[in-house]
């Protein structure tokens, strides 16, 4: 019985575990852009030379988490909600 | 009405060396950052854009008669950059542009052509050049808008190197099968198609 009820906790522990980082992932990739494209270390920035006239691309050095940030995440979280369901179950529970 | 020789000697040197005083050389190193060479690749997820910011080059030219420039540009391989560090890791990668064997990527040019007034210091000209990538060397045929500013290169120095500036645009395009850069494969993936836009500075020094 103890097992089985220290096993039921480490389920809902994961689960809660994957579900906060998804939250997290998505929250992050929003609050960062919502890029829909791959992600990005450095950003293009248009500027442009007062002398010539030129416009021409600068790059700011910062991170901004594409789609691959995302899916990779939400994959990470899906193989953690997925876990328990691998992992050998505890002889308590196997007994029932 | 003879002239006489001396006299003759004297005028005609005298053109010559005029006409020398026109030609001018332009030195396409940019230690601002303003010049660059932009690139743009169609993919499914979004297009590949980039630039390389490495240009080298001299082309000489007297600013009044275009057709008379002579030289070429040369971009580092390795200035070239993406956004995505794993994409610009690929693209400088040996089965790519193979940044080790091929260092540079050059445009030479051959003849100007055409070329058309657009205002008292622009032009727009056709420009016949090699352009040489990964090894391959295929004749280009071009138009380029070059912008003379008489004075100006003393404001991109804070006043410490006086001369003139020369501004060539250019976009164009160029197929990555025809230098040899994976010919007919992942094209679902990156297009065949390279659009470039060339906007490069050139600076001559004068003396005051």
């Amino acid at each position: 019985m103890k097992a089985q009820a220290g096993s039921n906790k480490v389920v809902v522990l994961l689960r809660a575990l994957a579900a906060l980082s998804a939250v997290a992932i998505v929250a992050c990739w929003i609050s960062l852009g919502a890029h829909m494209g791959w992600s990005q270390t450095r950003i293009p920035v248009q500027r442009t030379d007062a002398v010539t006239a030129t416009t021409f691309t600068d790059y700011e050095e910062r991170f901004l988490p594409g789609l691959d940030f995302l899916v990779a995440g939400l994959l990470g979280s899906a193989a953690i909600f997925a876990l328990p369901l691998v992992i050998p179950k505890s002889k308590g529970s196997n007994r029932r | 009405m003879r002239i006489p020789f001396p006299i003759l000697l004297v005028v005609v040197v005298a053109i010559f060396f005029d006409a020398r005083a026109d030609t001018l050389s332009f030195d396409f190193r940019d230690p601002r950052g303003v010049s660059q060479v932009a690139f743009r690749l169609d993919a499914p997820l979004e297009s590949i854009n980039g630039t390389a910011k490495e240009i080298a080059g001299t082309v000489t030219v007297d600013p009044n008669n275009l057709s008379t420039a002579k030289g070429k540009i040369v971009v580092t391989t390795k200035s070239l950059v993406v956004p995505n560090p794993i994409m610009r890791m690929h693209l400088l990668s040996k089965d790519w542009l193979n940044v080790r064997s091929n260092p540079e990527i050059s445009f030479e040019i051959k003849k100007v052509g055409r070329v058309m007034q657009k205002g008292a210091d622009a032009s727009e000209v056709e420009v016949t050049g090699a352009f040489t990538l990964n090894r391959v060397t295929k004749e280009i045929v071009t138009k380029a808008d070059v912008i003379y500013l008489p004075g100006k290169l003393g404001e991109t120095t804070n006043n410490k190197v006086h001369g003139d500036l020369l501004v060539v645009r250019s976009n164009f395009k160029i197929r990555r099968s025809d230098f040899g850069i994976r010919p007919g494969e992942f094209l679902d993936k990156v297009a065949d198609e390279i659009a470039l836009s060339v906007n490069v500075i050139g600076s001559a020094p004068r003396k005051i």
